[in-house]
């Protein structure tokens, strides 16, 4: 069978007695379909037996062992070590804790931060008294085309994969995170939830709108959720119950004007649609180097050839939604 | 000291469900310990269903359920927990629906349900392939609704009482190192289960080493039905990882290197859908036999035909299995045959408790895999598993109100936190003769060879004597870390040291009890044996340290012993 020497690069950190976190290298033999988290074990059971990291179920259900391999995050138990030097070209494995959260040591991070989080945004059904029956003689009826709108959000297995990478997180100390706010749609569109699209208001006060859509939530997933597209619907449901008056509502409808209007994105409005005159101040200096080269366009646009058809497209497309 | 009126160990499917209940009671304080976050615990890996009947495919009735329950035991299950357990089943499936659980369905909005093994009609209830990932989250979930404080990332050491009366735990917190003393009125026990005795070739978590078990064997409690331990008829050929019945319920093939579904030959009726101690044994006989396959690495194997069922309804019914095999085996069911062989999944076995979940110590209480009610007896069959847990997870929670409502706490002897630290303390100061890895390995191999899916009494007083020959051996094991901080070095000592304990009880019992029966095979003696063997083992741990086996009746309503045929 296939063999390979792998030369494993694993940052190490004990705020206890490090003062930062430091790399430590092991070598290990690898044979084929062997697992990052097999690796670890046998590092641990034959090199190094100080070396901390999580594990349990090791079948990709329970979310403990993520950590970044070659920089992106990955459940330990599931990743094949040969797929990631094939797909690096290497014969080296860098193995780090994943971010946006505090070092417990080693690979294990702290996950109090993004729970807490998690659980200020009320995930939990509150049960609508239309819906769910009053006695445990009957169950609610769920049909499977609404069940498929939140299905794949209930696969989430908390493993903070997506939280690690997430940019806005990273910014902004406010900002719910990818999972959480995936899990606030979640129950916005379950039928037997009495909140329904009033649960993106919890989005909007943990800034929601913050979201840059760099889909890094959904490439790192290791269950193929989007939790950016959830954040996408979650934000459309805001404006569906009248949160209007934010830059973020106002920037989405000031696109959808612009479709409406001309069929073509108005770069010139957007910011007053956006911002109001402020703005229009903040892009002026950027607005006047674009004039002085040629590269602004008319406030007034022509509408494009068969806008007619655009229009019945996206009304469509709402409807569907 | 930390001071709770009910403390409850495990954040499984039962720890969850049993908070909840004694949640709702105001004025109680509760906490949830468990030694991973609560929905990491392995509930989450089951994947097939729950089972209730609630007659939504085709007529069912809690009676039949029960029926199918006690004949899937072998008739070893006590028939009044069986019975409390199947009528129970239907409320209590509405109850989570009613939470938000998020079931498959039919299309006319109602809980969809599927064919499982043993089952007369389809009684399955499901989230595609991922029910208790679904039920675990909800429970969570429910809760945080209600405020319940979790001890998350603490290990338990030892469960203290008088001989009368439960005074609490002592755990260790894996963050600080800490050892503790929690005082409760009350705890409830929902620990899981003990298959990584069988290390090497588990479906089970890393974690699953049966530390409540251990813990209520040291503290003098008896268990119960050891023996019995389950063999997953499809585990993945390398890694012993679950391919769940649900599989074989959607219609999968079982297949043997003549291209035959050789389960005609051992249950006609039944065939891919006859409970899972008998399908075990006949893989096995096929591959003993010289019809199974054989890879490379030596591995042997048979195979799990998905194929005919078709792309759609694998992905739409068995999409974790589909990415399982492909993550794992470098197999896609729906071009290729998955290769599977038996893997140790369940304990039928375990602390000692009644149909409320109280142990002979009052205020102590166990539920989940980690208790032996019984109502799975010497085979559980698939789908019940997930009702057991949220059942007498609900009923110990409600049972253990009652008692703390009318009593104080009893007091604790400190010097129980200070035993649990020496006996720690020993670990690091060990002198390092044996290593844990080789150990850990030796007793799987040892468990696969005297107590796996066939026995025999020659096989079985070896494996006994090796045993205890690693239990001497693994007092010179050594944690090498010196660190308090999260050190898994010590933790994953202390979870061997649990494991050892347990192997020797389950060997015991195997050897006493001369028949066969459910799980447990003999093949000195294949038939059951009512006249001498219808009745529960019982082990408890003497003051010599020596263990000792009695036998205690089963209760029995209405279902008569009758031959098993499928």
């Amino acid at each position: 069978m296939e063999k390979r020497e792998v030369l494993f690069r694993i940052k190490r950190f004990n705020p206890k007695k490090d003062e930062k976190p430091y790399f430590q290298e092991y070598k290990l033999t690898v044979p084929k379909g062997m697992t990052v988290l097999e690796a670890l074990q046998q590092i641990k059971d034959t090199q190094d037996p100080t070396l901390a990291f999580r594990a349990f179920c090791r079948s990709a259900i329970c979310g403990s062992c993520a950590v970044k391999v070659n920089g992106f995050p990955k459940l330990a138990c599931k990743t094949q070590i040969f797929n990631e030097l094939d797909k690096f070209g290497t014969d080296t494995l860098t193995l780090e804790p994943l971010d946006n959260m505090e070092i417990i040591r080693d690979l294990i991070v702290d996950w109090d931060k993004p729970f807490k989080r998690m659980e200020e945004m009320k995930p939990w059904l509150v049960p609508d008294p239309e819906v769910v029956p009053k006695t445990l003689d009957e169950e609610s009826r769920v049909y499977p085309n609404e069940l498929k709108k939140f299905d794949s959000f209930t696969d989430c297995i908390l493993c903070t994969s997506c939280f690690s990478s997430c940019t806005a997180t990273q910014i902004d100390e406010n900002y719910g995170g990818p999972f959480q706010l995936a899990r606030v749609y979640r129950f916005a569109v379950d039928p037997r939830d009495a909140l329904k699209a009033e649960r993106s208001k919890i989005g909007y006060a943990f800034d929601m709108w913050n979201c840059v859509r760099c889909n890094k939530c959904a490439d790192v997933c290791p269950k193929h959720i989007s939790p950016v597209d959830g954040i996408m619907k979650l934000r459309g449901l805001s404006i569906d119950v009248g949160l209007k008056d934010n830059p973020g509502a106002r920037h989405v409808m000031a696109f959808y004007k612009s479709l409406l209007e001309s069929g073509m994105l108005n770069e010139v409005l957007l910011p007053l649609r956006t911002k109001g005159i402020k703005g229009v101040l903040e892009n002026l200096p950027v607005g006047i180097k674009m004039i002085l080269k040629g590269k602004a366009h008319s406030p007034v646009m022509k509408p494009i050839a068969e806008h007619e058809t655009l229009i019945k497209v996206m009304k469509a497309a709402m409807e569907v939604e | 000291m930390l001071q709770f009126d009910i403390l409850i160990v495990g954040a499984g499917g039962a720890g969850l469900y049993a908070a909840l209940e004694t949640s709702k009671r105001k004025g109680l304080s509760v906490a949830v310990l468990s030694k991973v976050y609560p929905t990491r615990s392995h509930t989450g890996a089951a994947q097939g269903g729950i089972n209730a009947a609630l007659g939504n495919v085709a007529p069912d009735s809690p009676e039949k359920h029960a029926y199918d329950t006690v004949k899937g035991s072998d008739f070893l299950a006590d028939q009044d927990a069986v019975e409390l357990m199947c009528e129970m089943a239907p409320k209590i499936i509405r109850e989570m629906e009613h939470m938000g659980l998020p079931f498959s369905r039919l299309k006319d909005g109602r809980i969809a349900q599927r064919p499982f093994g043993g089952a007369s009609f389809p009684r399955t209830c499901y989230a595609a392939d991922k029910t208790g990932h679904v039920m675990l989250q909800t429970l969570y979930e429910q809760c945080l609704k209600n405020g319940v404080k979790f001890l998350n990332e603490w290990f338990l050491l030892s469960v203290v009482h008088n001989g009368d009366r439960v005074s609490g735990v002592v755990a260790m917190d894996l963050r600080t190192g800490g050892v503790h003393g929690i005082r409760a009125k009350a705890v409830i026990l929902a620990t899981g289960g003990h298959a990584r005795v069988y290390w090497n070739r588990t479906s089970n978590a890393l974690g699953n080493t049966g530390d409540g078990t251990a813990a209520v064997l040291r503290a003098g409690l008896p268990l119960k039905d050891m023996e019995f331990v389950q063999f997953h008829p499809t585990g993945l050929r390398r890694t012993g990882i679950l391919v769940t019945e649900g599989a074989r319920g959607e219609g999968g093939y079982l297949i043997n290197n003549k291209g035959e579904r050789f389960m005609k030959k051992y249950a006609p009726e039944k065939m891919e859908l006859a409970p899972r101690d008998m399908v075990s044994r006949a893989i096995e006989t096929e591959i003993m036999e010289g019809r199974g396959f054989r890879d490379d690495e030596g591995n042997e194997f048979v195979y799990l035909d998905l194929r005919h069922l078709g792309r759609k309804k694998i992905l739409e019914r068995l999409p974790q299995i589909r990415e399982l095999a492909i993550d794992f085996e470098g197999v896609d069911p729906i071009e290729e045959p998955i290769p599977v062989r038996p893997t140790a999944h369940y304990s039928m076995g375990g602390i000692d408790a009644d149909k409320l979940g109280r142990t002979p110590i009052k205020g102590l209480y166990a539920a989940g895999e980690c208790a032996c009610i019984s109502v799975h007896g010497a085979n559980r069959l698939g789908g019940n598993s997930l009702l057991d847990i949220v059942v007498f997870g609900k009923l110990s929670g409600e049972d253990a109100i009652n008692y703390v409502s009318e009593i104080g706490f009893a007091p604790f002897d400190e010097s129980e936190v200070k035993k649990e630290e020496e006996r720690i303390d020993s670990l690091f100061s060990s002198d390092g003769k044996e290593k844990l890895v080789d150990l850990r390995s030796e007793l799987s191999d040892v468990m696969s060879y005297g107590a796996g899916i066939f026995r025999e009494e020659k096989k079985m007083k070896e494996a006994l004597e090796k045993v205890r020959e690693i239990k001497e051996r693994a007092k010179h094991v050594k944690v090498y870390d010196g660190e308090r901080t999260f050190n898994t070095n010590l933790q994953q000592t202390l979870e061997f040291l649990n494991l050892v304990e347990i192997a020797e009880t389950i060997v015991l019992p195997a050897l006493e009890r001369k028949e066969s029966r459910g799980a447990h095979y003999r093949t000195d003696y294949p038939k059951r044996d009512d006249e001498n063997f219808l009745k529960h083992s019982v082990v408890e741990r003497g003051e010599d340290g020596e263990l000792r086996l009695s036998w205690k009746p089963v209760v029995i309503t209405k279902y008569q012993p009758e031959e098993r045929k499928y």
